[in-house]
């Protein structure tokens, strides 16, 4: 009994710790004005009135828009290139293909910020600026941990059901659309939420690249630095901002923790 | 020979947005190119001369490593405890905790920068007894606490995955034999995930810079007097405010160069 009690209260400590102040901050976003720095976190008189006053001052609907359109085209220009490379270095071994994964390996180690100013001079020079592809296509540069995640799942696959499909006469194309992506299917899910989630949080790119459209993020940290005093529609806005990618993970919480588990990046 | 234009997309995107681009940055590294003005010229190693006579740079510079410091205890000592004790007792309620743990992944940096401000806030805050992120002596171990969040999530999940692979016979016949549990833990469990560990090491020296930034970025913009400054920040600063391109590029090939060299320990240390 005690051990199993201390296991809990390890877990929950932890817990607390790491999600505290965002619990704390949540709640605060229905108190008053008056009551916002009291000790008590429960909102004694709860009000929508940050709400109310967090969206008529910050536009939440436009940004939360730009930021769903922006983060789904990443996640599907990343699968888009990541999927048939993954097929590709698993069915046909060879040295392009090890290349390929060496180069998709080394990238996720690689920081944005060494390649961040050429980046940002194409996008001008493409005339991408506040652009939707000007935030979208750049980011492709993420795209070797959406190999690798594939990669892995993909070596589990048994190469018989290809070689059956071939002796059938199908091209490799067709089994790996009709035999491999449909065996493939909940990673392909947890491995488009991941990158949908990451792109989501995204803050400084879309910051260089498209100031005048915004995203959530760099709409919030503006909103932050213009409110001053009284913080309650601030944090109205930043659980707004954040409820969306929440509930996506609670809703698919088990394969994207799962995604990770057997990915097996050890 | 057709077979390879799977390969073809994926290889086209990393050489036109991650590897012609850190060759661009080495050129650019060499010119005098302020981005207001345009015109760039050939300016040999004055820029690396400039970065290396810059106090501030030096600074940012020390500070990156304390980060890493920071961030490696803050991350992987804790991450392996929890995942040790959610390996012990798996069933519904590890699933549960899991899950929980991994929330501080998936919510938006600058939300949780704001609700650390909020309840941080000098004096009003619940934790505003003090001044944490305007006195230089504690901001950067604040901004390390405060990033941590989203590594420990990280790195227990993959610290997770990887006692899944642990032997559950060995454990077994060490528990029959009357180990203790702890010692089961030390001898057994951990040396199992050593290489996930040297992994998570060299992650977090990554991205330990990479994601105080957001952090950095709300919250004190570097300050007090630079003593939340690392040179991913600097680098934004002389790039993206000073508009100095070929400074802000020499700064990014020191930072890769120097790099490479815990990358390349844990790579060695992997490997043996």
């Amino acid at each position: 009994m005690g051990r199993r009690a201390a296991w809990h209260a390890a877990l929950i400590a932890a817990s607390v710790v790491l999600l505290g102040p965002v619990v704390l901050a949540v709640l605060a976003s229905f108190k008053t004005p008056s009551s916002l720095f009291e000790a008590n976190p429960l909102p004694v008189h709860p009000t929508l009135g940050n709400y109310t006053a967090a969206v008529a001052r910050f536009p939440l609907g436009r940004l939360l828009v730009n930021t769903a359109v922006t983060s789904a085209g990443v996640m599907l220009a990343q699968l888009v290139v990541a999927v048939p490379a993954a097929y590709g270095v698993v069915r046909f071994s060879g040295r392009a293909g090890r290349l390929v994964l060496a180069a998709g390996s080394l990238s996720v180690v690689v920081p944005v910020q060494a390649y961040l100013v050429p980046q940002f001079l194409m996008v001008s020079e493409l005339g991408w600026q506040n652009t939707f592809a000007g935030m979208i296509v750049p980011q492709l540069s993420g795209a070797g941990i959406a190999l690798l995640l594939l990669h892995q799942h993909l070596r589990a696959i048994p190469p018989s059901l290809g070689e059956a499909a071939a002796l059938d006469g199908a091209s490799s194309l067709q089994t790996l659309w009709y035999v491999v992506l449909p065996l493939l299917r909940p990673t392909l899910v947890a491995v488009g939420i991941l990158v949908f989630i990451t792109t989501w949080n995204e803050y400084l790119w879309p910051l260089l690249s498209a100031p005048g459209l915004g995203t959530v993020q760099t709409g919030l940290a503006l909103f932050g630095n213009t409110e001053g005093a009284n913080p309650g529609p601030l944090l109205a806005a930043a659980t707004l901002a954040t409820l969306p990618v929440l509930a996506g993970y609670v809703v698919a919480a088990r394969r994207v923790t799962n995604a990770f588990m057997h990915a097996g990046l050890h | 020979m057709r077979d390879r234009l799977y390969l073809v997309p994926f290889g086209a995107a990393m050489l036109i947005w991650v590897y012609g681009p850190l060759v661009a940055t080495v050129v650019i590294s060499f010119l005098t190119w302020d981005l207001s003005s345009g015109p760039q010229e050939f300016a040999g190693a004055a820029n690396y001369r400039a970065l290396l006579g810059d106090a501030d740079f030096g600074t940012a510079a020390g500070q990156t490593v304390l980060y890493a410091a920071g961030l490696l205890v803050t991350s992987i000592v804790l991450p392996l405890y929890l995942a040790v004790a959610l390996w012990r007792r798996p069933g519904r309620a590890a699933f549960v905790y899991r899950c929980l743990l991994f929330v501080p992944m998936v919510l938006a940096p600058v939300a949780t920068a704001i609700s650390w401000q909020f309840v941080l806030n000098p004096l009003v805050g619940i934790l505003g007894f003090r001044n944490w992120l305007g006195d230089p002596s504690t901001a950067l171990a604040t901004i390390v606490v405060i990033t941590s969040g989203k590594l420990i999530a990280l790195n227990t999940l993959l610290l997770s995955a990887a006692l899944t692979s642990v032997d559950g016979d060995t454990v077994e016949a060490a528990r029959i034999d009357g180990a203790s549990e702890g010692r089961i833990t030390r001898r057994i469990v951990v040396p199992q995930v050593g290489r996930t560990l040297v992994l998570l090491g060299m992650l977090t020296v990554v991205y330990a810079g990479q994601w105080s930034f957001t952090n950095i970025a709300v919250l004190t913009q570097g300050g007090p007097s630079h003593s939340t400054d690392n040179v991913y920040y600097r680098l934004y600063t002389y790039g993206f405010q000073y508009f100095d391109l070929g400074g802000a590029s020499a700064g990014s090939v020191l930072v890769v160069c120097a790099l490479a060299i815990p990358l390349a320990v844990g790579a060695v240390v992997r490997r043996g």
